[in-house]
Formats: C-alpha cells, structure tokens, sequence
C-alpha cells in the first residue's frame, strides 16, 4: 500500500472525524498543528483514499492537498546565523519548505563565511548527515561559490541542494563533482521575498528541486525496502513511550526517510527504545540502529534495510 | 534610491546587481538615505575584498539645551523649561555630571531647576546634548560591515568631514593596496 504525504486543513470544529479516519485507512499523523480557530494535520495516506478524505472532509470546512516533503526532515545549511543570511534568505527558505510538509532545522556554521577561510566542522558535518538532504545557501558570487563549496560539502554524504544568487545553469557548471540539485536566483538578499518573480517563483523551484531529488532517494531505496515504515516505526513508539505524549516539542518524534529522531534524552531512554516490540517477538533493535544524535541528547533511530534484517514488518 | 551618486563595481554581473539590492535595502532599513549624497562601492572577487567610499550631504549640526527648551532665571533660580522631551534624558545626565544630582531639582515632568549661584543662563543654554553626526557615522559603519561581504574580517574604516572609507577583507590588507583603491575610487565620486 503506497502512502502519500498529503496535508489537510480545516476547522477544528470535529476534526476527531478525520484523524479517525486516517488512522482506519491504515494512514499516519506526521504532525498536528491547532492554530487558533484551524487545524492542520500533516499525514501519510494511501493513495486511493484520498478523495474520500476530501470528501469528509469538505462539510467540516477541510482541504486536502499534496505536501511532496511531508515525513523528510531537512537540514538549511547557511554560511552563519548572522545578519547577512538571517532572518530574510535562511528564513524564507526554511519556511516554504515547511509549508510543504517538511521538518527543516537550519544549521548556522560556526566558519562558513568567507571565501578562503569557509570550513565545516565535525559536529556540522555529522549533524547534516542525519538529515534526508541539505540545502547550503551560498551568495551571489561564482567565484566565491566554486572556490567555497569543495571546503563545505567535505564529508557530507546525504544528498546536497546549492542554491546561491547566480543562475542553475551557471551553478551546474561551476560545481566539481556535481551535487544532486541546484537551484539559481537564491543568494543572499536584504529583504523577505514578496515578488512572484525573481523571488517567490525561485522558492517553488526549490521545493520541486528537493522534491525530485528526494524521490530519486526514495526510489534507490525502493530496491531494497526498509524494514518497517518510519511511520509506522513512529505510531508504535507514540503508543509505547509516555514520555513523548508529555513533550513539548513541535516534533517529539520527526520522520525522516529512512528514520526517525526521538527528541528524548539517550542516555535515558535508548536501552527503552531499543527494547521496545514492534511485531511479535521482534524488537526495534532487530530492525533498528538505536544511535545517540549529535544534535542535542537527542535519540536517532536509522531503520535498516530487508536485506540487512531479513525482517519485514 | 535617492543617492546623488551610488554605484556598485564587481567583474560578475549577477553579483554587482545583488549588492545594489542588498545596499538599497540596508541603507533604507537604517534610514540612511538622506545622509548619503555618493557612495562609490567596489568588490574584489581575486584578493578578495569589499570597498566603500562616500561623501555625506550636509549634517545637522549638535543641539543645544537652548534649542529645545527656555532657559530663563526666576528668583535666584534658573529655570528650564523642557518643550521637547526627546533630549530630556540625555539633558538630565549631562548637568548631574556637571553640577551634581542635588543641584538639578526637577519638581514635574517638564521643568528642571538649578540653583543660579552655580550656573547662568548662557552658560546652561549652550550645553551640547547631542551630536546626531556621531551616531550618525557610527550607523553609516554599521551599515557598511552589514552590507559586506560576511567573514571579511579584516577591517579599515574612516569618517571625517563628510567623506568615509570602508575596506573590509578575510586577508591582510597591505597599507599600499588600501591607499591606492582608497584614492582611485576617492577620484570616482569626485575626490576628497
């Protein structure tokens, strides 16, 4: 059964209506924002089902539409959280890619700036690598681009997004080796993006850009399937641990790809986690690496493969 | 903008189009505009470094208690009359510094007296407040290192008469290179 990631919005006047309804249709709950007077609920579906949630849905006042990033957790890497990328390019960015469903958490590097000096520390580069794919939010100049990037991607193995002020193709070319996605016209700016063109229309670009280079990795992974969905791997906890209905988070457990991150602290929970049965007789540990985070305590779960576990569950 | 002259100089097209933006932006948050009559900037992609050089238009000139209140002597008293509170804080440290706190009474919100056997009317009247051209220049560097290239560390300023440089680089900036951009592009918008 093929789950897509939708988001539906509506009033919060029995809403009860569509989360029962997701969860008989064998769907997931990624993420439930109450906003006021509206509730947002970010979700995995299968496919077929989904004019039928539009169809209850639509006396309640609730919409249904395609989020392509719901259950990727992203990583917008720029240069530094100073005033030069901060609030207007890192903000802009991380919050379109919210919008389609994502879970962004942008990374300021401690020596990104610069042209000759630019680096990644250890911590940087692991921290992205827990991440389904990152976008560096580089400048406006080739030069400093080209001669910058070689020094920021050192290490990093999970797919990379660059975006920067001049255009794709002049990025594509200035890129050795290449990077999965490149995305033109986004360089550091002074104000919010507002205009539909030069400016909003390089953000649907980037959405298609991850988007795309997503599905390629969901697609390789295709091959040799996980051994349990990470949705599914997130209702079984939620229902396991108490801890995480008492959380304060946004996100106590974040989707990703191929895992999840349990903001919970490890060195508390992990020998919990991994003891925690999924099916009959198989526990996480058998078909989960159980890894502490390197962002903050946090708990960081990688599902292994069917090949790996011979499991599937 | 409304710069008298302002220009941006950058060997990428696409870059030196991004850096107008970026400094019309800055400019406008900090309102900086109606200081600035030319600015001249220039960014070195090989070395590499950011350059700025501009003239000021004409500042206004430092306020006096006299400007915004009366200063009149009434029964061995002199009295100030406050019609602006803007500067009152600023007013208040100054004369507690200069006559000490228990000389300054202020019995409401807009008068301020002082004793007239320590001080007199000319005297209190051409007390500086203010000086808007310091903070002023203080903002327009500011504005400068916002509109930098980040990571350019290594930095050079100058302000006086109406005339400020900017140089900023992540490498050591030999004084001769300084001097000799500093002039050409001093030459640009007119000279000093």
């Amino acid at each position: 059964m093929a789950l897509v990631p939708i988001t539906y919005k509506g009033g919060v006047y029995r809403h009860d209506i569509i989360v029962d309804l997701i969860d008989d249709l064998g769907g997931y709950i990624v993420q439930k924002h109450m906003i006021a007077q509206e509730v947002v609920l970010q979700s995995l579906v299968p496919k077929d089902d989904i004019e039928l949630i539009r169809k209850v849905g639509r006396p309640l006042g609730g919409e249904v539409f395609e989020s392509p990033l719901v259950g990727t957790e992203i990583a917008v890497v720029s240069p530094s959280l100073d005033i030069h990328h901060l609030p207007h390019t890192s903000c802009d960015v991380a919050e379109y890619l919210r919008r389609s469903g994502a879970k962004t958490n942008m990374i300021g590097l401690s020596r990104g700036f610069g042209k000759r000096i630019a680096n990644l520390n250890i911590e940087e580069r692991d921290i992205i690598n827990e991440h389904d794919c990152a976008i560096f939010m580089l400048g406006n100049f080739e030069d400093c681009i080209k001669h910058k990037l070689p020094a920021l991607r050192r290490g990093i193995h999970v797919p990379l997004i660059l975006t920067g002020g001049p255009d794709k193709e002049a990025l594509k070319a200035i890129t050795d080796p290449p990077v999965e996605g490149y995305v033109g016209g986004i360089g550091r700016i002074g104000h919010r993006m507002k205009k539909q063109e030069g400016e909003i229309e390089f953000l649907d670009d980037m959405v298609d850009e991850v988007s795309t280079v997503l599905g390629i990795k969901r697609e390789d992974m295709s091959k040799d399937e996980l051994s349990i969905s990470p949705a599914r791997l997130m209702s079984i906890i939620e229902e396991d641990l108490s801890v995480i209905k008492t959380s304060t988070h946004p996100t106590p457990i974040t989707i990703q790809i191929a895992g999840l991150r349990l903001k919970i602290p490890y060195d508390d929970y992990f020998k919990y986690v991994r003891a925690i049965e999924v099916d009959k007789g198989i526990k996480i540990e058998d078909i989960a690496e159980v890894l502490p985070s390197r962002m903050r305590n946090y708990i960081w779960i990688k599902i292994r493969p069917f090949s790996e576990t011979n499991i599937m569950v | 903008m409304a710069i008298g002259y302002f220009e941006v100089e950058c060997r990428e097209e696409m870059g030196r189009l991004a850096y107008i933006d970026i400094a019309s932006d800055v400019l406008k948050d900090l309102d900086l505009i109606k200081i600035i009559d030319k600015l001249h900037i220039y960014i070195d992609l090989d070395f590499p470094f950011f350059l700025a050089v501009g003239k000021t238009t004409k500042l206004p000139s430092p306020v006096h208690i006299n400007d915004f209140s009366s200063v009149i002597e009434d029964e061995g008293k002199i009295v100030i009359n406050i019609a602006n509170e803007t500067y009152l804080a600023r007013m208040l440290t100054i004369l507690w510094k200069k006559y000490s706190r228990e000389e300054i009474v202020q019995p409401d919100r807009f008068t301020v007296t002082i004793s007239s056997s320590i001080a007199s009317v000319p005297e209190i009247e051409n007390i500086e407040v203010y000086d808007p051209s310091e903070a002023m220049y203080k903002d327009l560097i500011y504005a400068m290192q916002w509109i930098a290239p980040e990571g350019f560390r290594v930095r050079r300023e100058w302000v006086d008469k109406g005339y400020f440089w900017y140089i900023a680089s992540e490498n050591t900036l030999p004084e001769d290179v300084m001097e000799k951009y500093v002039r050409k592009y001093f030459d640009k918008i007119g000279g000093l």
